[in-house]
């Protein structure tokens, strides 16, 4: 028993030590991340004076909002087009599904990037806005199938008995069903969209950056410490987001657990 | 037509891919204002019929007519026939009102009107005051009753209900019985109840459909299945039965068990091999010499009400005996029964 608490607060630490020791930093007045002088807030300051850096956060949340709106209304489309599909093609789409969400990041990409190409797609905000929501939408999916799975199909019967039409079973029934699975779709891919580095680094270009591919190229042409302050914000703003989503499925356990 | 008809299966089959019919060649008509059963063993096509009835499917062969109308093609949502579902069914994120109220709203009926006929409709139920409750909150009985009410909120015409007793325990189940049979005389409409439970068949209809792979074995009046099953199929789902083989020799004189009997059956050919059917509590204990039969006791259960005798004649014969008098296993007994009590059947077929 304790053994394993022991091993499990180790294996924490581990992996929350670099965080800690990033954020730590970001309030050292020496400028290197070795030595600790005295606490100081100014490469917040840095940050906030950066306007390119801050167009640059606004930037990558409209990215993040749209795509992961959109890629909700479409995957909440095709989680529902996979479960009324057949039986023998319900498998293979599923598997199409997850085969895009464990594929390497890179490959997609590059894919992407020829994509793109061929097209003649500009490099920019469109190309990465339009690659942030097609990897987003396996993930909407694969979070709102299960709700629908767990649905009794009588329901739908018995919305269909009470005279609703197609439009109704969806709006009535089906959606506020699969509530619960589309908010955690929606969060999965905002932060998804938020965070992603490989998929936005191959298919940006033209000056259009989001904040994860600015603080790697920041951090590639040497050590500031307000690449830290950024990071310790973004870290900061993926907390929230992760705490509201577990409000919402808490909540929405809650209530399917009384049953 | 007789317009008291308000549903008719002409011909009707329904079969998937090249299964077997799940419904063969079903012919029959509904009057309104009636308690009707679909009474079979699971598999038997009950739930297919009051799906076929409710348009969640289409038959793959034969009409069905409603109001001599006919529905082949009417989708679910435009049909004057509502259901109570096995499973309930409620919309877990609809409050009680809510889930009555939600046919209403798709019919765009106006607010005023949606919430006197909800209210109304919930004290039908006697579920007054429980507008506001969550669905989690309720009970299977109360649940039960907000899905009758959310059904007959809408003033079908005919109401089917699937199996819905199904999930209750006995003491509740019981209740209900009582209160669906009052609801239906309250109401006026015609009640199509599934079933796979023969007492609760017996208890509430004004007629019983006994199904049997697809087929309908035999309909009518809970007495007349009872007193007069038609076949063995029948007689064996009803009740507890002792089902023999005999020779019917002329009219009114039947043999069984190698002794001759005066019955009250007549219209056999001559010599004609027929089945037997002697209910149990038809059945008399008395002594070897005043009995008409003649058996040894085999095994003795209390079952509250009676003891469920199980004896052997000396030909092999198995006959159950629902009895409140005792006997000891291994006891030689005589069986009493009037000419009444026993019931000929055709070997495997109709009346």
């Amino acid at each position: 028993m304790k053994v394993s608490r022991l091993y499990l607060a180790f294996v924490f630490f581990v992996l929350y030590m670099p965080i800690f020791y990033l954020i730590y930093y970001s309030f050292n007045s020496g400028g290197t991340m070795h030595h600790f002088e005295s606490f100081t807030l100014d490469w917040y300051k840095d940050v906030f004076a950066d306007t390119r850096l801050l167009i640059i956060v606004l930037h990558t949340m409209i990215i993040a909002l749209l795509s992961s709106s959109l890629a909700t209304i479409i995957g909440v489309l095709g989680a529902i087009a996979i479960y009324y599909a057949k039986h023998r093609w319900k498998q293979t789409l599923l598997t199409l599904n997850n085969v895009l969400i464990v594929s390497p990041d890179v490959m997609i990409g590059a894919s992407f990037l020829i994509l793109f190409t061929i097209a003649g797609i500009r490099l920019g905000f469109t190309s990465v806005l339009l690659s942030h929501i097609a990897f987003s939408i396996p993930i909407v999916v694969l979070m709102i199938l299960p709700k629908l799975q767990e649905m009794s199909p009588t329901l739908i019967d018995a919305a269909r008995d009470l005279g609703a039409n197609e439009w109704n079973v969806l709006t009535k029934v089906i959606l506020p069903y699969i509530t619960p699975g589309i908010f955690a779709g929606f969060f999965m891919a905002l932060t998804y969209s938020l965070d992603d580095f490989a998929v936005t680094f191959f298919v940006t270009g033209n000056g259009f950056s989001t904040l994860s591919v600015e603080i790697y190229s920041r951090a590639r042409q040497g050590i500031s410490l307000s690449v830290n302050a950024l990071s310790t914000l973004l870290f900061l703003f993926t907390l929230v987001l992760v705490v509201v989503y577990y409000v919402i499925t808490q909540r929405a356990s809650v209530k399917g657990g009384q049953e | 037509m007789d317009d008291r008809v308000i549903i008719r299966f002409d011909h009707v089959t329904k079969q998937y891919d090249d299964d077997l019919p799940v419904l063969d060649d079903v012919s029959f008509e509904m009057e309104r204002g009636k308690f009707y059963t679909l009474l079979g063993p699971s598999g038997c096509g009950k739930t297919t019929i009051l799906r076929l009835i409710a348009g969640f499917i289409e038959p793959t062969k034969g009409d069905i007519y409603f109001h001599g109308k006919r529905m082949n093609n009417v989708p679910a949502n435009k049909r004057q026939v509502n259901t109570v579902f096995q499973d309930y069914a409620l919309f877990p994120h609809l409050n009680v009102f809510e889930n009555v109220a939600f046919g209403l709203r798709i019919k765009k009926v106006p607010k005023v009107d949606i919430e006197r006929k909800v209210k109304e409709a919930l004290r039908f139920v006697n579920l007054e005051g429980y507008e506001q409750r969550a669905i989690h909150e309720m009970s299977g009985g109360q649940r039960q009753r907000v899905a009758i009410a959310r059904a007959i909120v809408n003033e079908p015409d005919v109401l089917l209900l699937d199996e819905p007793l199904s999930a209750l325990d006995l003491k509740l189940r019981t209740e209900m019985q009582y209160e669906l049979r009052e609801l239906q005389r309250r109401l006026g409409i015609t009640f199509i109840f599934v079933t796979h439970d023969q007492e609760e068949a017996l208890a509430m209809s004004d007629e019983i459909f006994v199904l049997n792979k697809g087929k309908i074995e035999q309909r009518g009046t809970p007495k007349d299945i009872y007193d007069e099953p038609v076949n063995r199929f029948v007689a064996d789902f009803i009740g507890e039965s002792n089902i023999i083989t005999g020779t019917m020799i002329d009219d009114f004189v039947v043999e069984f068990a190698n002794q001759r009997f005066t019955c009250i059956d007549r219209g056999f050919a001559k010599n004609e091999q027929v089945d037997i059917v002697i209910r149990p509590e038809d059945l008399e204990l008395t002594t070897v010499e005043r009995g008409k039969l003649r058996v040894r006791v085999d095994s003795v259960l209390f079952r509250g009400v009676h003891y469920e005798l199980c004896c052997y004649d000396a030909y092999g014969n198995e006959w159950l005996v629902h009895s409140t008098k005792k006997a000891e296993i291994g006891e030689e007994i005589g069986l009493h029964f009037e000419p009444e009590a026993i019931h000929v059947m055709k070997r495997n077929g109709g009346e």
